[in-house]
């Protein structure tokens, strides 16, 4: 540990207000109430923490409390639990007796990053092992002092005890000298079937903050003497400035610097004007006042409708093949019958409930405090090149707090706000707090990417389908602002299932370039083909006359998983129940990230409103942490695939993204929502699949068959009108 | 610039702004409390409610000078330790994931029940459509709701 500030842990506890032994604290807040002192030496998570270290993650007082840190980004997916409940479980400890507590972001923690519903996927062994390993050093150091094999010990809710006596030593009593065993490389992981807290439905301790507005976000970083900035940038993303009224925006009360800031996109620098004031009301004011002109006419061409337009002629194009299986274009000659249709999908904002926004404070003493509210949130190196730190004091100079985000949806993989920021902060050597409004976080992207489909099947006599090709035409995130690399980007054809048991597949991809941003967005990929794919083969079943749920079985018998999956929604969602005339049903199954899932969409049609009653799910996403985070993170997966499927979405006029705010870019409300969402999570040993994603592909196309169900209309294009179907 | 009284909580606090500074700011920056949220500024997502005389109001669309001496109830102000029927409930049913839209949801929700302390699920959808949730948290919001229901009135019994 490094030294702490003499703060002790029953003062802490005090100052949270909050009693029990089960925390997750956001500490952000605190600093305040701790005075100036402590906010002069930027106290971070840690500093709060008692006793010794016998690693990053653990941390044993003498008094017998034990600390987990909580060193991922939370953003509602549970993480802050679900980790050290992890660890919790090899460690053989009460997790209702351990301070979880949230730490800041630096480089002793590992990777903090959070994307791709990575990190349960990716951390679940490596935790399991660090949680199994300490133990073994705690059982090491008891063995040695009771002068006996390590055989003859075992441990539980963190004691150590001699086998077949009472005699135990606590691990607060061993700590020290366990600290000082080296750790095991192989320890002995427990058995699934011993375990207490890994796939238990563990309430989340996060949530006694969230209920009571003490849980700290970006949004609400607290630091002596704070500015406020906001920042207008080019309507067209792109332009430079020609000219702006800095002495109006001056002029406005609180205002005390105006100033140009780059922010940098993929690889494309973007100037803004930044309004800085000592309330953000007056910052707004004071960038009312800019009035800037901004040359961008090359820029100001862009439209949906070319977009459109360009995308329709890359469907001719080949483009870099993905699957091929047998000789689909040959099926084109043979065909009896053949489909062919197109799908399309929107660019759409991420819209997280907290706008982007970041705190910065680069200080006289050449430090810099910084509170990010990112997925992404190791940001020392990158900072200390700016501000000319060496590399290797970047960690000791730049104090990063980690605090809740308010949704991050892949949108805070991106930390163009914390850049920003940094350079206001820099130019004023004070703290500073950069709000994006709404409006900024709607129109100014990065987006999602917007898609376009070809779709054919081929059919024979029988009209049995006997060939399938899905051309995906769209951008690809990992080459913007370069060159095409000349072959398949890797993250482009998630979510297409190649499985279906149809003699002769091709998935191909057409690169598109546009200057328009785009960026990781909830499920990627796999929320614009999951939809065209999932539908198409929707299509292909009703052509061939077959149930769409039985088509899909059969069709997939090469991958039981699959299999399963659909016998257990066929069973959970009384598929084969016959629904009366006003009601429809429709389903699609999605593997994405390392999770299948399936989702049965029910609607009703009555009095001339169409409503969605239920959703049923089924989900295999192997061996699991936390079964309420499973089913937490599959509703808001629907709810926000939802959205995207009925609400609005961006489209370009004049170069200019033409929604705002929730007036003209709506979210799904509550009386739109389902009434009931049902979750059923497959039992298996399988490793672990991502869950903040997988959710989501399947959506989109389940409520469209659906409403072929009900209506006999095939939806192609998101978003549509439920009401007018 | 002008100097307004607010009673925010049960407490008052004296602040300095512009008069068109929305109340939302003022109770965030100037009084500290932060749990109440920005979210849209246009009165279009519910994160920033606050209830005036007990009336759920938008806090991000309406202006400092035009509340002055009237009772303001902040998500701070529900209850000292989360024991709030509603609270308790919305830890029940686990309803926030990231939590940001939660206060302003909370604090519909108590105002519903004020009003109406038997909702039904088409109540409730009335009351809380002004309130966004983007971590798609609205079925549990409504089982809390009905829970919350349940428990405020047996325990009037």
């Amino acid at each position: 540990m490094e030294a702490t500030n003499s703060i002790d842990r029953r003062k802490f506890l005090k100052l949270t207000g909050i009693s029990g032994a089960m925390l997750a604290i956001g500490f952000e807040s605190l600093a305040m109430e701790l005075g100036e002192d402590a906010i002069v030496k930027a106290i971070m998570a840690e500093d709060f923490i008692d006793g010794t270290a016998i690693n990053p993650f653990v941390i044993i007082s003498e008094d017998g409390q034990i600390t987990i840190m909580a060193t991922i980004p939370e953003l509602g997916q549970g993480i802050n639990q679900g980790i050290p409940a992890i660890i919790a479980e090899e460690l053989e400890v009460d997790l209702g007796k351990v301070n979880i507590v949230k730490s800041s972001a630096t480089r002793k923690y590992g990777r903090q990053s959070i994307g791709g519903s990575r990190n349960t996927r990716s951390l679940y062994g490596p935790m399991r092992k660090l949680g199994a390993s300490t133990k073994e050093m705690f059982i090491r150091a008891a063995a040695k002092r009771w002068g006996i094999s390590t055989n003859d010990c075992y441990a539980k809710d963190g004691q150590v005890f001699k086998k077949g006596s009472s005699t135990s030593l606590t691990y607060a009593a061993l700590v020290k000298e366990a600290a000082a065993i080296e750790v095991p490389k192989n320890p002995t992981l427990k058995n699934k079937k011993d375990f207490k807290l890994i796939g238990k439905p563990l309430p989340r301790p996060d949530l006694e903050m969230k209920v009571s507005g003490q849980a700290d976000y970006g949004m609400d970083a607290k630091t002596e003497g704070l500015l406020y900035a906001t920042i207008e940038r080019c309507p067209t993303l792109q332009g430079s400035v020609a000219g702006f009224d800095k002495n109006a925006a001056m002029a406005v009360s609180g205002v005390e610097k105006v100033m140009e800031v780059t922010r940098k996109v993929y690889g494309k620098d973007n100037v803004g004007i930044a309004v800085v004031a000592t309330s953000y009301h007056a910052a707004l004011q004071g960038r009312k006042a800019l009035n800037i002109q901004w040359n961008n006419a090359e820029f100001a061409k862009i439209s949906s409708e070319d977009i459109d337009k360009e995308l329709g002629a890359l469907t001719k194009e080949e483009g870099y093949e993905h699957v091929e299986k047998g000789d689909f274009k040959a099926t084109l000659a043979q065909a009896d019958h053949v489909l062919g249709v197109r799908y399309d999908l929107p660019y759409l904002s991420h819209t997280c409930m907290e706008p982007m926004n970041a705190t910065v404070h680069v200080k006289e003493d050449g430090t810099c405090e910084v509170w990010a509210p990112s997925q992404s949130p190791q940001v020392q190196r990158q900072f200390a090149r700016i501000l000319g730190i060496p590399d290797d004091q970047a960690e000791e100079k730049i104090k990063v707090h980690l605090p809740y985000l308010g949704g991050g949806f892949g949108r805070r993989s991106m930390n163009d706000s914390l850049f920003e920021c940094l350079q206001i902060s820099q130019a004023m050597t004070k703290p500073v707090k950069l709000i994006w409004s709404r409006e900024d976080d709607t129109s100014q992207g990065p987006f999602r990417q917007r898609t376009a489909h070809a779709m054919v099947a081929t059919f024979d006599a029988d009209k049995k389908p006997i060939g399938l090709q899905h051309k995906m035409i769209s951008q690809a995130i990992t080459t913007q602002g370069r060159p095409s690399r000349g072959r398949l980007p890797f993250e482009v054809m998630e979510g297409i299932n190649t499985h279906y048991d149809i003699p002769n597949i091709s998935t191909r991809f057409v690169e598109y370039k546009n200057q328009i941003p785009i960026h990781w967005w909830r499920s990627v990929f796999g929320s614009t083909n999951g939809f065209a794919h999932e539908g198409f083969i929707d299509e292909v079943a009703i052509v061939a006359g077959e149930d769409p749920l039985q088509f899909r079985k059969d069709r997939l018998q090469s991958e039981p998983r699959y299999v399963k999956v659909l016998e257990r929604l066929e069973k959970e969602a009384n598929w084969n129940k016959k629904l009366p005339k006003n009601e429809g049903k429709g389903l699609a199954i999605v593997e994405s990230f390392g999770t299948i899932v399936a989702h049965a969409v029910f609607l009703k049609k009555q009095n001339g409103k169409v409503s969605i009653p239920k959703v049923v799910s089924v989900i295999d996403c192997g061996v699991y942490i936390n079964p309420d985070q499973v089913a937490a993170q599959t509703e808001g997966n629907i709810i926000y695939g939802l959205t995207a499927a009925l609400k609005d979405p961006i489209t370009f006029k004049n170069g200019a993204a033409e929604q705002a705010n929730f007036d003209t870019y709506r979210m799904l409300r509550m009386n739109e929502a389902p009434r009931a969402i049902e979750v059923h999570i497959m039992e298996n040993d399988e490793a672990p699949g991502g869950m903040g994603e997988p959710g989501l592909p399947p959506i989109a196309p389940a409520l469209a068959n659906a409403v072929f169900d009900l209506t006999g209309k095939r939806i192609r294009t998101l978003p549509f009108d439920l009401q007018k179907v | 610039m002008a100097k307004y009284t607010l009673k925010i909580n049960q407490q008052e606090f004296t602040v300095d702004a512009d008069p068109q500074t929305p109340l939302l700011w003022v109770i965030r920056d100037e009084v500290g409390l932060t749990g109440t949220k920005y979210g849209c500024g246009i009165a279009q997502c519910g994160a920033c409610t606050v209830h005036l005389n007990g009336t759920p109001v938008r806090s991000c669309s309406l202006p400092v000078s035009a509340i002055s001496g009237q009772q303001v109830t902040t998500i701070e102000g529900v209850s000292e330790d989360q024991s709030h029927p509603v609270q308790k409930a919305w830890i029940e049913a686990q309803v926030p994931q990231c939590g940001y839209c939660q206060s302003g949801q909370i604090m519909s929700a108590i105002a519903l029940l004020d009003k109406n302390p038997k909702p039904t699920d088409d109540d409730i959808d009335t009351a809380m459509s002004g309130n966004i949730c983007r971590c798609g948290t609205y079925t549990r919001i409504r089982k809390a709701i009905h829970n919350a229901s349940n428990e405020i009135s047996n325990g009037s019994n």
